[in-house]
């Protein structure tokens, strides 16, 4: 008996051990390559704000349409329940008005809030652990340069176990790692500025990065694409056949400045919101490491690739104003609908009259046999303001029944993709609800 | 300051450039014939010509026009296409309530232009972004063809009397 007492001592010191161990707080101040848009020298407001649009604080922070800016409220709808986003404002009260330099910097780097408790990684501590605290003090002395807006942060819809916050240690054990942006010598200033943009800030990886059955990042599939919110985040890789290895620099460079590449397709959902909130703010030099960094992460498969076919026949049979091409089986009640709502601003050779946002072949949405993001596109629309000029399409989730947004949808693969397409009513119907 | 050719007249215009050209036309430049709709490029009411290409005026950022030429409803009967499309329409007295009309007329004349003897399915590809609450989409199709052919199409004839009724 008393040895039996002695294993398991000895086991729970183990594991207590192991626990402090994986959560150890990496110590260093960190420091952060050169980003031209916020220069070490500049005034720290301009720094801060600079900074708040690249790391895209404000997609989860402020609801959109709000006026309410930074003072939470977002509502994360995830497998195991919704959490709603903080007040960040300098708010005393319900926002971050009291929390000092350290309180802040902790919760950003370590997801531990003012109070002692852990934060959930969908806010992406996991990213920002790795930025440099100037950079970090940098946002707060921005947020707090801003209106107070007095709104308590409304409290999560999670179940028992995940509501216990607590828990966030053993997942942060298993899957975070505090640790500051280290410069690699062996690589190019321009591509270390690239990765601290696209990792450190731009937490690309939360969702272009396969998430495994604990929701953890799977490291080695960087980039490689992963479903969320209804939404594909496409493969981003190197890979020529199912990233944006075939892109050129300006196709790239283009896509993230301005949320469209001829030839590649147009942002909206999801990425829509990070062209319009954080990268069209980007300063050219920037654009340009993050396009280096981009090019330099191993080409992977990932699940589900998508298969660009530039050249579907039936487009290239097509004119500006009239279908051809379709197989002979090809659904007519989808061409009716294609017909009335979306020739004349789409073509039936994709080109896209009005604006190049509007132009559908070769996108990845097109080409994706799930219809993923063209359902979603279908039902929600897109609206994006780019510099100075609103993007839309308008929604059709109430105008269509789930039936004739999957005839649509198929009709839209098969004709620009010129692929066997899979969309069922019952998948429209489930993808209303996300 | 921008610079717009309308219906073959330059106009200067002070307007933001994401001011859509709907806009322009109507309530700064003071062409009313075209008209607003839904404001989503959804009726067709708003249809314009952009170098002779059918387009939805009023999502139509005026920035984006360039010096691509203009033509509304207003000049549309200047055209050898737009003159037959509205001969037409006024022999098949297509006009219901007539505020989708100028839109449908747009988009004929682009589909006649392009296709001088269009085929039903030309017309039903041609002219399905076109919505008409008063369902004069027959009248339509047939005032195409009559453009097209010159020859009257089987219309509605109007009746004075039944045939054999007692006068």
């Amino acid at each position: 008996m008393k040895r039996f007492l002695g294993i398991v001592v000895a086991l729970l010191i183990v594991g207590v051990a192991a626990y402090f161990w994986l959560n150890r707080t990496d110590a260093s101040e960190g420091t952060a390559p050169v980003i031209v848009g916020a220069p070490a020298a500049a005034d720290v407001l301009a720094r801060g704000e600079y900074l708040t649009k690249a790391a895209d604080c404000t997609a989860c922070h402020t609801v959109p349409g709000s006026g309410k800016h930074f003072a939470g409220g977002v509502a994360f709808r995830l497998p195991f329940g919704t959490i709603y986003s903080s007040n960040i404002t300098a708010d005393a009260d319900t926002g971050i008005g009291s929390w000092s330099d350290d309180d802040f910097v902790r919760a950003v780097r370590e997801g531990i809030r003012k109070d002692g408790k852990r934060l959930y990684p969908a806010f992406p501590y996991t990213s920002y652990t790795q930025l440099s605290r100037p950079d970090v003090l940098a946002i707060k002395a921005y947020l707090s340069s801003l209106p107070k807006i007095s709104q308590s942060t409304r409290p999560n819809d999670l179940g028992f176990p995940f509501n216990q916050r607590w828990a966030m240690g053993f997942w942060n054990a298993a899957f975070f790692k505090s640790q500051r942006f280290v410069a690699d010598p062996s690589k190019s200033p321009q591509w270390n500025s690239g990765q601290y943009l696209a990792t450190a800030l731009g937490h690309c990886a939360e969702c272009h990065t396969p998430r495994d059955v604990g929701f953890g990042l799977e490291r080695r599939n960087e980039l490689a694409g992963e479903t969320l919110q209804g939404w594909r985040a496409y493969n981003i890789t190197s890979d020529t056949a199912h990233g944006i290895g075939a892109w050129s620099d300006s196709d790239i460079a283009s896509y993230l400045a301005t949320g469209h590449a001829d030839g590649r397709g147009s942002a909206s959902g999801p990425m829509g919101e990070v062209v319009e909130n954080s990268l069209q703010y980007l300063k050219p030099e920037d654009t340009a490491a993050l396009v280096v960094y981009l090019r330099s992460v191993p080409a992977r498969e990932g699940s589900d690739p998508i298969s660009i076919d530039a050249h579907a026949a039936p487009v290239l049979a097509s004119t500006d104003t009239a279908p051809g091409g379709d197989r002979t089986d090809a659904n007519s009640a989808g061409l009716k609908l294609f017909e009335g709502a979306c020739a004349s601003c789409h073509q039936w050779n994709g080109k896209g009259q009005q604006t190049p946002y509007a132009s559908l072949l070769g996108s990845r949405g097109v080409n994706d046999v799930s219809g993923t993001n063209v359902t979603q596109v279908i039902l929600q629309g897109s609206k994006m303001r780019i510099d100075e000029h609103d993007v839309f399409m308008p929604a059709f989730a109430k105008a269509y029944s789930d039936t004739e947004v999957s005839t649509l949808a198929n009709y839209v693969i098969a004709h620009f993709g010129n692929k066997v397409e899979t969309v069922t009513p019952d998948v429209v119907a489930k993808r209303r609800q996300l | 300051m921008l610079s717009l050719s309308v219906n073959g007249e330059s106009h200067s215009v002070d307007v933001p450039p994401d001011m859509p050209l709907l806009w322009v036309l109507r309530d700064v430049i003071g062409l009313t014939g075209t008209k607003f709709g839904c404001g989503i490029a959804q009726c067709g009411a708003c249809t314009v010509h952009l170098d002779g290409q059918p387009v939805r005026s009023c999502v139509l950022a005026v920035g984006s026009i360039g010096s691509k030429a203009v033509t509304t409803i207003e000049a549309i009967g200047d055209t050898p296409s737009g003159q037959k499309i509205q001969q037409a329409w006024l022999d098949a007295d297509v006009v219901q309530c007539g505020y989708c009309q100028s839109g449908q007329i747009m988009s004929a004349t682009a589909l006649l232009k392009r296709s001088p003897n269009p085929t039903d399915a030309e017309i039903d590809a041609a002219m399905s972004g076109n919505i008409c609450r008063c369902a004069t989409y027959v009248r339509i199709r047939a005032a195409i063809k009559q453009a097209a052919t010159g020859k009257p199409e089987g219309m509605q004839t109007i009746v004075t009397a039944p045939e054999g009724a007692a006068s």
